[in-house]
């Protein structure tokens, strides 16, 4: 199996109402990512994009961008999910040995329609569909309410989630939603949707696009000073909602492990250095702690309450500000991912020092029923 | 300032689906007041509303193996929910905010979601709530009551 590097990378800055086309957003991604990896787009072996038909309002929603990601007449092909998943897909083109390099770009403008409405069509449509108070967010409230009933955690404590990724977020120039001066009270206090959720709880969806040039290691070695290493990709779906634990990620958990185990990763808490997942409501980065093993199940809060996951703690995690700090839905895991590979390279506002391995970690589905984890490391 | 927008779209799909014939028998029953599930043979798990393959085991479940629950359950998670989504993308705010439940039914092993009258909590036993005039649809079942 071929070694795989990520060697360009480009996010645009979130925003409500981008007055721009969608085959702007993802030429602009596209291009740059393409110069910040020193490649052109003959050197380009495949392209793979993520939109979502229902999101775009349009049947085949790659339709027209394939132009605008340099991709006419070259190996192309569509991931109706998370831009995380359609890295994962040039990943494994490049480990089979078929291409050398490969393009990944995602975009979403929520704008055009409201994404927690079409989340409904992401229920079962002969019961589910069939009550009109089952959305994404009423869902992740009732997630919430079973995480918080077994592990202890209260209000506060998801509130804690949001201060410090908003405040993280306000020293990001890409974030939508940065809030410096952030607290407690002010989470507590913004509007309510679903108990326990308030407004900054909950991911807010924004417009942005993002974009990831992947490499074989011949290729990456030919085209790249500072190649940033793929070592290690879990992927797991869960069942139905109903069918499935709520209260825990498993798919996540297995999503992980799997992905150590190809990292040769046995004390995630000391070997990684920093991590970005998708908590797309607050409940979900103390469910992610669990998962991901960085503490025991139910103790995700006690991470927050000594500051650990801080930008200066033991085991950083969302620095740049997390989902909480704008959801571009189909771009918001690939945009983990790029926050990850500029962690390696040093690059980024909030930066984690001696950052040499990084986690990032991509969801899809109502209460993240499908998760994506990748470890990526500054060598082989 | 800025560009123009404009709509596109040449009709408002409402999509019908056929519910096949084990979800038509769950329908069906409720104008018998009856909640169906399906209970696998081979491992016991026991799924509401009933289906053809065990979601645990992935065994075939037969029409014989539709087993009638007691309709009591028990809430395992609990929200007010303050809005709702008026098809169109935009927030209806609610006056008086809506429960809405995560519920146990007695005897299944999967989860169902139903609105709850009363002053349930995470805990409270629930039975259901049915319509006046009842014809086998799911308009029939409205919601779930604390049981006094």
């Amino acid at each position: 199996m071929k070694r795989v590097a990520i060697i360009g990378y480009a996010v645009s800055r979130l925003e409500w109402d981008a007055e721009k086309t969608r085959e702007e957003a993802v030429f602009e991604v596209a291009r740059e990512a393409m110069r910040s990896a020193g490649i052109e787009r003959e050197d380009l072996g495949t392209a793979i994009s993520a939109s979502t038909d229902f999101l775009d309002g349009r049947t085949i929603s790659n339709c027209m961008l394939i132009g605008a990601s340099g991709a006419y007449l070259k190996d192309e092909s569509k991931a109706e999910e998370d831009g995380m998943y359609a890295a994962l897909y040039a990943a494994q083109r490049i480990m089979s040995g078929v291409h050398d390099v490969a393009l990944a770009v995602s975009h979403t403008h929520s704008w055009i329609f409201n994404p927690h409405q079409v989340t409904q069509y992401m229920l079962e449509p002969w019961f589910d569909r069939q009550n009109e108070l089952l959305n994404e967010i009423t869902l992740a409230a009732l997630q919430a309410r079973l995480y918080m009933s077994r592990s202890g955690a209260d209000e506060e404590h998801l509130a804690e989630v949001c201060v410090k990724n908003l405040r993280n977020a306000a020293k990001n120039p890409a974030a939508f939603r940065k809030m410096a001066d952030v607290t407690v009270e002010e989470v507590l206090e913004s509007r309510l949707y679903s108990s326990p959720l308030t407004e900054l709880m909950i991911a807010p969806p924004c417009d942005g696009a993002a974009a990831v040039i992947l490499a074989s290691e011949e290729a990456a070695k030919e085209f790249c000073d500072d190649p940033v290493w793929i070592r290690g990709i879990g992927n797991a779906c869960d069942r139905y909602l109903r069918d499935r634990d709520l209260g825990r990620l498993d798919s996540l958990r297995i999503a992980a492990e799997r992905a150590y185990r190809m990292a040769g990763i046995e004390e995630p808490f000391r070997q990684i250095d920093v991590a970005e997942v998708t908590e797309r409501f607050a409940h979900q980065e103390f469910m992610a702690y669990e998962a991901l093993g960085f503490c025991r199940e139910g103790m995700g809060k006690v991470l927050i309450e000594e500051g650990m996951t801080e930008v200066y703690g033991e085991i950083p995690v969302n620095p740049s500000g997390g989902a909480l700090s704008g959801d571009p839905v189909c771009a918001t895991g690939m945009i983990r991912l790029i926050e990850a590979v500029r962690q390696i390279r040093g690059e980024t506002e909030n930066q984690v020092e001696e950052c040499r391995t990084a986690l990032a970690h991509a969801q899809w589905g109502l209460c993240a029923q499908k998760n994506l984890v990748f470890i990526l490391g500054d060598r082989l | 300032m800025g560009v123009d927008r404009y709509s596109g779209l040449p009709f408002v799909a409402r999509f019908r689906w056929n519910v096949g014939k084990t979800m038509e028998k769950f329908y069906r029953s409720f104008a018998e007041k009856k909640i169906l599930a399906a209970r696998c043979e081979k491992c016991g798990y026991t799924v509401v509303p009933p289906r053809q393959i065990c979601p645990k085991c992935y065994s075939t479940i037969s029409e014989e193996n539709l087993v009638e629950l007691s309709g009591k359950g028990v809430v395992e998670s609990l929200t007010e929910v303050a809005f709702k989504l008026d098809g169109k993308g935009g927030y209806i705010w609610l006056e008086k905010p809506e429960l809405l439940a995560a519920i146990r039914l007695e005897g299944a092993s999967s989860t169902i979601f139903a609105r709850v009258e009363g002053e349930a909590k995470v805990g409270s036993e629930v039975e259901p709530v049915w319509a006046e005039k009842i014809e086998g649809k799911p308009s029939d079942l409205i919601s779930f009551k604390v049981v006094e």
